[in-house]
């Protein structure tokens, strides 16, 4: 019997025993094709799943490949049907194909004809098509490249998009590397991106995600479009930009509800791109302003369904996705594929910690046990009002004030989802406070002042889950959050991820209240957490009290 | 086989007795319908091997060239073996040696003069069917070959395309208007110069031409056939390393049984319904395939092979319908190794007649197949199946079917060896090549080392047991709150496992998953927090992650208010002086028992050390649930009893000692006969009549008939018998001169012919 560190399940799963002497060697086998799923501290879960293995399809590797790769590693025998599912799966991929027709612009070819006879009859292609030109050989509309990939993708025939892509406008960027060097996998995974043409980069939280947009920048050398989440965000695009590139102030522009600017690089908000006037949406003709060689999403699991229906519009251009998870809670993680690109770099948090790159954390969920009174108000609200009243209890502020103590000489962020929570925390500790109320100009002066050490202790909504850097922040006191959400605990987290100077440990507090859905929010969270390594206690508050 | 002019018998009966009692019992064992019902005598039974029907099961077991032999055989007529090896394209030894298993099979026997004989029903059995060269039999008075040749050399083309032509459509043509009687000089159309040379002879006036034995073989370069018909069709192979192949073959071999046991553990306590038809529900076989995370096909092969295997089968529930269940044979298979376990289903999978194939698709009238369903069999489906494995096994190791062109090749092979199979084969080589890999027997397209045990009837069970993965003592449990086994938890330890946390994933390894659910079940079943802690401890190999031992306490924390109160625990119990009894015992002292009420007592001290210390009084205490209801640990699984079905091995130890008692039995009534007084004129009983007409049709002898004709007159009639078929015997009747037609009811006696009697002409 072998005895390789990778068990493959019948259910498509992998299991990789990561204490394993090949454990490394082999994760770095399989990344290509297996989804990360879980990666606690034993053994890391991984899933083959359809578009796994079309990406690994489009990265150029083949189901003989996979297959090889799954018998090397694997300790006991491969199920068979898995062998045949994967190999046919992977054949699906690439039957169809996108490609540049000297007469008839761009065309759909099949390499297998009774595939194309069924995608042609399929109603969700109908009137993306044009006239049929040969046998394998059927016209495409120009303007349906993206919703044609989109609807194939449905149909389970991917096409390859080898129809190529506009160069844009020409614009030189250089990245100024003088101060500081880029880290090996921010180099590997721009020049992945860079070679597969369109894709995602997947990279944690606080590992650097912007400075891989700007090395796609310097490969792309043309005028890029960059959409981000909000307002901050795009300001520390900006700073970021003019301290790691070539490009000066006036290149770089800010399109967003109060700036409206378009220079060679343009960073623009979902916001304003997906707000509409008279029905309809007034800024998309943005795309339009400039011949964009490189669009930039940032934080492309956020990326709102509008922006999704114009990228379908954009296939000619260059696309890079940027994400710490692609993991969408609205399960659209095919329509990223089809419309942005495939996966084209993926490291698990865990490695880019242990290289450094990322501070460790301490994950402590603290429980607090709800007075009687509100037990008896909590059991008998309706259900839409539980959450609510379960994560906003007054116990929490005791805890709170608790952890701020000991942590006193920390930078400090408390995170909430309720306003009137926040509020009565915000009094009670005598610090700032953030919500999507306060001006930006009034949160740009806070988040620095935060940064520069002048304020140690900050009360921030969830407008600060994203994109907002505040690598100073050591502690984090989560004490509300919107039901659950996976990927908003992680981009929490995510803001104390950056390393800190000393290689001190991030603290990451989670309060919630026993017996209540807010716990079991809590637990769909820390699940999260828990698959992506992160360790978590759980403590009850009265044993926190105790210990001071 | 005879050797010399004396040697040979007159009769097939004569032949049969000579043979040994073993090789009498090869012949019954290879043509087990000679048997049933066993045969009086040694003319009953030769008797009985010329039945059509007979002969006809006999040929459907030969192979290619072994018809092909017959068939060059019927061809040459009675003749020496020589003979038949030189008109068959084969190497001679082949052909003797197909010649030797023909005479054990009784379908040629050896006759006066050295010479072979081919039993008479043999040509019409094969009609022109697989191995048959399309030549008609030789005439009587055959030239010597160099004699046609030079006839043949004297052809004019157009003749000699219209000869072939003839040949090799049947070897019959019609007549029209060709002059019957001519001179090869007079000839005028290629027909008649045909008819002149004695080529193509007139049959039935004139209106019927054919085309002797002699003159294809003749045409055809001397043989019956022009391709050599001792060329076995190669398979189309690739390259597999072994070792690939054995670990992919006893990968889904483990799969299989995990499935299987997995299957039928749950019907144990949820069991399908039986359908009216007897089969199982489409809806049943789809949950099977969600729970078993598998296609239909596969689950479907599942279950059919967990009913031949004697591990499932129906009874009636509680509520008297009838369900599937797991028959008590699935206690003792499940204790088995696996590979044991893979022996058992793999063997009753071999030699079962179910199409699991089929069901799903849709019969003749568009109802679709459920599983189960009794009508899913073929009795030609086991030999396709032994077929198919044994055409793999001959393959050297490393060497798989390739991909495409293998199965057809093997398709091709099977037929060889079986050509008069049904046409079904096609499909039969393919179900068997894609069940084979589900159940582990190959893996890769290529048999596996102990697939190659099995068919060659050793033992595959070591070779498979070396495969398949070790059990495992521990699991890795990790703050995500799962605990990953990475292999085949020893026996016991799974069981224990599934009760603390719920299978998130099966395979090699196993995933399992705690949640407050789970633990709460294990507390159900009567685990304490401390028996879990000390459980996860002693398998986990890993430190156990704070959020799992905090589970595990908060559930228990919400565990015991619901089920015993906060401070003590209630004992309650219908009978009055048992509770009574329990609380003057001595023992029990320090469990502080209380009796609040006749039948209720409280204790003082927590249900986690009263259970343990009541178990240990001897006292069985069942934990009360929250509703006042006894809470049923685990529910009652059914059983079935195991269906009486024997496997072949039983089967054929049966099947080997009633062939010996049928020769014992035949040789005696062979000596009963012969010790009978001869009384030739006594009326036979039909069978008899039966049995001695075929003996004649065999020997060609002349025979002495007492007939009763319409009118009841009776005569006797001396006659060749030529055949028999469908009740009638058709013989030459010497005093019509003519072939005549006789019922065979009608026929009071049978009586051979003094040798000095006049032959027939």
């Amino acid at each position: 019997m072998s005895s390789g560190p990778l068990i493959v399940q019948s259910d498509k799963t992998l299991l990789l025993e990561i204490d394993h002497e090949q454990a490394a060697e082999c994760r770095k086998a399989i990344a290509p094709f297996a989804e990360l799923e879980r990666s606690p501290e034993h053994v890391h879960t991984y899933r083959l799943t359809p578009l796994g293995l079309w990406n690994a399809r489009a990265a150029g590797h083949d189901a003989e490949q996979v297959v090889d790769t799954l018998l090397t590693y694997s300790r006991y025998a491969v199920p068979h049907s898995l062998l045949v599912d994967v190999a046919e799966t992977m054949a699906r991929y690439g039957r169809l194909r996108l490609e540049k027709h000297p007469v008839h612009g761009l065309v759909l070819v099949s390499s297998d004809r009774p595939v194309l006879e069924e995608v042609l009859r399929a109603k969700k292609v109908a009137g993306m098509l044009g006239t049929r030109i040969d046998d394998d050989t059927v016209a495409v509309h120009g303007s349906e490249r993206g919703n044609l990939k989109q609807a194939l993708l449905k149909l389970g025939w991917p096409a390859e998009d080898f129809a190529g892509y506009v160069d844009g406008e020409a614009h030189p960027i250089a990245l100024d590397e003088s101060e500081w060097s880029l880290r090996d996998y921010q180099r590997d995974a721009a020049e992945s991106f860079w070679h597969g043409g369109s894709g995602v980069v997947v990279l944690p939280c606080g590992a650097g995600k912007t400075l891989v947009g700007a090395a796609a920048m310097a490969h792309a050398q043309a005028t890029t479009l960059i959409l981000v989440t909000n307002t901050v965000s795009a300001r520390q695009w900006k700073d970021e930009l003019l301290r790691r590139t070539s490009l000066t102030e006036d290149e770089i522009g800010e399109y967003s509800g109060s700036v409206k600017e378009i220079r060679p690089v343009t960073i623009a908000t979902y916001q304003v791109m997906t707000t509409k006037r008279g029905g309809v949406y007034r800024h998309l003709e943005l795309l339009d302003a400039r011949d964009w060689g490189l669009i930039v999403y940032d934080e492309v699991h956020l990326l709102p369904a509008p922006i999704f229906r114009i990228t379908a519009d954009l296939q000619a251009r260059r696309r890079i996705g940027l994400t710490a998870t692609l993991v969408r809670e609205d399960g659209r993680e095919g329509d990223v594929f089809s419309l942005i690109g495939p996966k084209r770099y993926d490291a698990p948090w865990k490695d880019i910690e242990s290289q450094g790159w990322i501070a460790p954390a301490d994950c402590v969920e603290v429980r607090v046990t709800l007075p009687t009174s509100e037990r008896l108000a909590y059991a008998t609200s309706e259900p839409e009002e539980r959450y609510r009243l379960a994560s906003c209890t007054h116990e929490k502020v005791q805890v709170v004030r608790d952890l701020v103590a000991r942590h006193a000489d920390q930078p400090t962020l408390v995170i909430g989802q309720y306003l009137d929570q926040l509020d009565e925390l915000a009094e009670q500790l005598d610090a700032p406070m953030i919500t999507g109320e306060t001006p930006v100009k009034e949160r740009q002066r806070l988040f620095d002042a935060f940064r520069s050490g002048e304020i140690g202790l900050l009360v921030v909504s969830k407008v600060a889950n994203f994109s907002i850097d505040l690598p100073s922040a050591e502690v984090a006191i989560q004490v509300s959050g919107s039901f659950g959400s996976r990927q908003e605990e992680a981009q929490r987290l995510g803001r104390l991820l950056r390393p800190k100077d000393d290689g001190k440990t991030a603290h990451f507090y989670t309060i919630v209240s026993r017996d209540t859905v807010d716990a079991d929010f809590a637990q769909n969270r820390q699940r999260f957490l828990a698959e992506q390594g992160y360790a978590y206690r759980i403590i009850d508050a009265d044993d926190l009290t105790a210990q001071d | 086989m005879a050797t010399g002019d004396d040697a040979g018998f007159r009769t097939l009966a004569d032949q049969l007795r000579s043979w040994s009692d073993e090789r009498l019992a090869r012949l019954l064992t290879a043509r087990p319908d000679l048997i049933t019902p066993a045969p009086h005598d040694f003319g009953q039974l030769a008797s009985r091997a010329a039945v059509r029907a007979s002969i006809s099961r006999a040929l459907d077991t030969l192979t290619r060239l072994e018809l092909s032999v017959l068939d060059a055989h019927v061809v040459a007529g009675q003749t020496t073996a020589d003979d038949v090896r030189s008109i068959i394209l084969a190497q001679p030894a082949a052909v003797d040696a197909t010649l030797g298993r023909l005479i054990d099979l009784g379908l040629v026997w050896e006759a006066r003069g050295g010479e072979l004989r081919v039993l008479s029903g043999v040509s019409d059995a094969m009609g022109g069917g697989p191995g048959s060269s399309g030549l008609r039999a030789r005439s009587a008075d055959a030239p010597a070959p160099g004699d046609v040749e030079k006839r043949l050399a004297e052809l004019s083309p157009q003749a000699r395309a219209m000869l072939e032509h003839v040949v090799e459509s049947g070897g019959e043509a019609t007549g029209g208007s060709a002059r019957l009687t001519v001179l090869p000089e007079d000839a005028r159309t290629p027909a008649e110069e045909l008819i002149s040379r004695r080529l193509l002879l007139p049959r039935a006036g004139g209106d019927l031409l054919v085309a002797p034995g002699e003159v294809g073989l003749a045409l055809r370069g001397g043989h019956t056939t022009t391709e050599p018909v001792d060329v076995l069709p190669p398979l189309a192979t690739a390259e597999r390393p072994t070792t690939l192949i054995d670990r992919t073959a006893a990968g889904a071999a483990f799969e299989f049984v995990r499935q299987v046991e997995l299957l039928l553990d749950h019907w144990g306590s949820h069991p399908p319904a039986v359908l009216r038809s007897g089969g199982l529900g489409v809806r049943d076989l789809k949950a099977a395939t969600t729970l078993l995370a598998v296609e239909e096909a596969r689950a479907a092969l599942v279950v059919e092979v967990a009913a031949v295997a004697g591990l499932l089968s129906s009874r009636a529930d509680a509520e008297g319908a009838t369900v599937w269940v797991p028959t008590d044979a699935f206690d003792s298979w499940v204790a088995e190794p696996p590979a044991q376990r893979w022996l058992t289903l793999t063997r009753a999978w071999l030699e079962s007649r179910r199409l699991p194939a089929l069901v799903g698709s849709r019969d003749a009238a568009g109802k679709t197949w459920n599983a189960l369903a009794p009508e899913l069999t073929s009795a030609a489906i086991p030999e396709a199946r032994s077929g198919t494995l044994a055409a793999l096994a001959t393959l050297a190791p490393g060497q798989a079917l390739a991909a495409g062109t293998g199965l057809p090749s093997l398709v091709e092979q099977v037929a060889w060896h079986r050509p008069r199979r049904p046409r079904s084969r096609t499909d039969h080589v393919a179900w068997t090549v894609s069940e084979a890999a589900a159940l582990g027997v190959i893996g890769l397209d290529a048999i596996s080392s102990y697939g190659r045990a099995l068919v060659d009837g050793e033992d595959p069970v070591p070779l498979l047991a070396d495969l398949l993965p070790d059990p495992v003592d521990h699991v890795l449990i990790q703050a995500d709150l799962t605990a990953v086994a990475p292999g085949p938890l020893a026996s016991g330890l799974a069981g224990q496992l599934q009760l603390v946390a719920d299978v998130e994933s099966r395979g090699g390894a196993t995933v399992y998953r705690f949640t407050a659910g789970s633990v709460r079940r294990a507390l159900d079943a009567g685990w304490s927090a401390a028996e879990i802690h000390r459980f996860l401890e002693s398998v986990s190999r890993t430190p156990i992650p704070q959020p799992l031992t905090y589970l595990v306490d908060d559930t228990v924390r919400t565990f015991g208010t619901v089920r015993v109160g906060h401070a003590e625990a209630f004992l309650r119990a219908d009978d009055e002086s048992a509770l009574s009894a329990l609380v003057h015992l001595p023992q029990a002292h320090s469990l502080g028992l209380r009796q609040i009420a006749p039948t209720v007592l409280v204790s003082s001290v927590p249900v986690d050390v009263l259970l343990p210390r009541l178990r240990e009084l001897g006292v069985a205490p069942v934990v009360e649930g929250v509703d006042g209801t006894v809470q049923i640990l685990r529910p009652d699984v059914l059983r079935a009893r195991t269906p009486r079905e024997r496997g072949a091995s039983v089967r054929s130890a049966h099947g080997a000692a009633r062939v010996a008692s049928v020769v014992t039995a035949i040789r005696a009534g062979d000596r009963a006969a012969a010790a009978r007084p001869a009384s030739p004129t006594t009326p036979l009983s039909p069978s008899g009549a039966l049995a001695a007409l075929r003996e004649a049709v065999e020997a060609r002898a002349t025979v002495l008939v007492g007939y009763v004709d319409n009118q009841g007159v009776s005569s006797e009639r001396v006659v060749d018998p030529r055949s028999l078929e469908g009740g009638s015997l058709i013989a030459y009747d010497h005093r019509a001169d003519d072939v005549r037609s006789f019922a065979v009811h009608r026929i009071t006696t049978v009586r051979p012919l003094p040798d000095d009697s006049p032959a027939a002409p």
